[in-house]
């Protein structure tokens, strides 16, 4: 490398500029980006989502069909993001894990030292990626599974009781995950424990306070995150005990508020 | 901090003779604290870095230097005290990345993002032209591989990649954390001329080292930290001029005569046997009042101790680490 002869000014003076949400945004953007895991993490919720969704549909269409599986159609047609969430899990985490296990958190705080603008960027930029991913993959599921379905006279149309609901609601259900995800990595930081923690939240916790005596354990599988978040993505679903889909996405939206408010304090207040 | 120099010097009377300009401090620390626990990592440091010249943050490891940097943009809150960039804070400043550029840590990087992307979120993230990402990768000499991932940036090339960051917002302020860390010693000069043009350009410039040596070669004023305590804050000629001890040896048959002799004539004058050494009269009178009085030299010259034994003195007590025996280190 031979010495530079330019100076340290450049040929032309600056425009004027400043550290502004939108900037923050179009910053966080240009990261999310310009790393492969993001690639790699849609493309796996768009595969696994729509194709465990087409191949359920393939696989129990006949009976359902028949009248034999006793369960409701409504139930398969997004069944696969029950499976993709865990990108949306890793894809929220790293958003600030990924930053804090590689050092990449200083130039970011140094580039813009308010640390409330840095938290709303990466949360619009992680929620709108989340949410299109969740709509793309869903809707790629019901076409899919849709066509086995249908072969077998038991399709679901957008216009029947609460697909196209899902349809979004499977983008909402991903955002708020992925939310939840980035505020448990503004807390321990680490991409290992945030997947670990929020995974086992939510298939192996969310799943086993069913078992606890009563009202208490019936009122815990409502309010659990991923099963309070989840209706809302399903026309129908499996387990009768969830609560009605707005009114579970609404408790899950309050569960992501209290923990990103919570992670927010302490990002604000922590060194970097 | 620095007295005046207790002997003449004539490396330092040169200096001195030509004073590096200097305007109304930019960078104003003052009474700043940091306690990690129940470790007091900075304590009570106040100092000022004023515009046009170099001033380099010298400390052994571990001495306080890059706590206190993290502090000056904002990364570390101070546990009391407080610094400012121009009168304000640096989470106040309208663009920061246009007000202070800062090389802090080699890897403050994404190893999976080019270097051109990270460039180009950090300017967007300050409205700075996505052309100036390129300007600042050539200034480097890091346009030929601006396209690939930075995970497999050497040591060197990670910390242009720094400096290229930090020089993205055309700032008026310039902090390098240990700039050096892994060049090359063709690096290391484009370092030190870089950091001497910045400052020559009118701007403020805050090169932090462990090395003396270099410090030397790049600063004209030095803030010497050890411990978290400022250990002193003058320009480097003073700094040299006090620390680092020179004497005349002479060795001569006569060594009483010529001590009386340079007594007179003002010097502070040892002697162990046939030698002695001479404090306060350079090589040339000594030799001119011994030829004066007809007395014979054996021996006549200057015996410059280095500057890194002066800065191994200063900061003797303040080593964080200190290797079981640290004279024969030195040595």
């Amino acid at each position: 490398m031979t010495a530079p002869a330019l100076t340290a000014s450049g040929t032309a003076p600056l425009p004027a500029g400043g550290a502004t949400l939108p900037r923050a945004v179009h910053a966080e953007w240009i990261k999310l980006w310009s790393v492969r895991s993001t690639g790699w993490s849609v493309a796996a919720m768009v595969a696994l989502g729509a194709g465990l969704t087409t191949l359920v549909c393939a696989l129990v269409a006949p009976d359902l069909a028949a009248g034999q599986e006793g369960e409701p159609v409504g139930a398969f047609i997004t069944w696969g993001l029950l499976f993709a969430q865990v990108t949306a899990v890793v894809l929220g985490a790293l958003t600030v894990t990924g930053e804090y296990g590689t050092g990449m958190i200083r130039a970011t705080l140094a580039a813009n030292p308010r640390r409330g603008t840095v938290l709303v960027a990466k949360a619009l930029v992680l929620t709108g990626t989340l949410f299109v991913a969740g709509v793309v993959t869903a809707t790629l599921g019901w076409l899919g599974g849709n066509a086995f379905l249908s072969a077998e006279g038991i399709g679901i149309s957008l216009g029947d009781d609460g697909m196209l609901r899902s349809l979004f609601g499977s983008g909402l259900y991903m955002a708020g995950l992925g939310l939840f995800a980035m505020a448990a990595g503004l807390l321990l930081r680490s991409t290992a424990a945030v997947v670990s923690v929020v995974l086992a939240l939510v298939f192996l916790v969310g799943n086993l306070v069913v078992l606890l005596p009563g009202a208490l354990g019936e009122w815990l599988t409502k309010l659990m995150p991923g099963n309070a978040g989840s209706r809302i993505a399903t026309p129908e679903s499996f387990n009768p005990l969830l609560l009605e889909p707005w009114t579970g996405f609404a408790v899950f939206a309050a569960e992501v508020a209290v923990l990103l408010a919570v992670a927010a304090v302490v990002f604000s207040r922590r060194d970097a | 901090m620095c007295q005046a120099p207790p002997h003449w010097q004539p490396l330092a009377h040169v200096l001195l003779a030509f004073p590096p300009p200097g305007g109304d401090p930019v960078i104003v620390a003052s009474g700043l604290t940091k306690r990690f626990g129940d470790r007091v990592a900075v304590d009570g440091v106040s100092f000022t870095v004023r515009p046009g010249r170099v001033t380099g943050f010298l400390g052994p490891n571990g001495a306080g230097k890059s706590t206190t940097m993290r502090m000056v943009i904002g990364l570390d809150r101070p546990t009391s005290g407080t610094v400012t960039v121009d009168g304000a804070r640096y989470a106040d400043s309208p663009a920061p990345l246009r007000a202070v550029g800062a090389l802090l840590e080699a890897r403050a990087l994404h190893p999976g993002r080019t270097a051109r992307a990270h460039l180009r979120w950090m300017a967007a993230s300050n409205g700075i032209p996505a052309a100036r990402v390129e300007e600042v990768l050539d200034l480097v000499g890091l346009e030929a591989v601006a396209g690939q991932r930075v995970g497999r940036f050497s040591l060197g090339m990670g910390q242009r990649l720094g400096i290229a960051a930090a020089l993205l917002g055309d700032p008026p302020v310039v902090v390098l954390d240990e700039p050096v860390n892994g060049l090359d010693p063709e690096g290391i000069r484009w370092v030190r001329t870089l950091a001497r043009d910045l400052a020559t350009e009118g701007r403020t410039v805050l090169v932090s080292s462990h090395l003396m040596a270099e410090m030397a070669l790049t600063a004209d004023h030095l803030v010497v930290i050890g411990r978290g305590r400022i250990l002193a804050d003058c320009s480097t000629a003073e700094f040299i001029a006090e620390h680092a001890a020179s004497f005349v040896k002479v060795r001569t048959p006569q060594p009483g005569q010529l001590a009386d002799l340079l007594r007179r004539s003002g010097a502070d004058v040892t002697r162990d046997g046939d030698e002695l050494h001479v404090h306060g009269v350079d090589a040339a009178a000594t030799g001119e009042l011994a030829a004066g009085a007809g007395l014979v030299l054996h021996e006549l010259g200057l015996v410059t101790s280095s500057l890194e034994e002066a800065f191994m003195t200063l900061t003797a007590g303040s080593v964080e680490f200190a290797a079981a025996r640290p004279a024969e280190v030195t040595r």
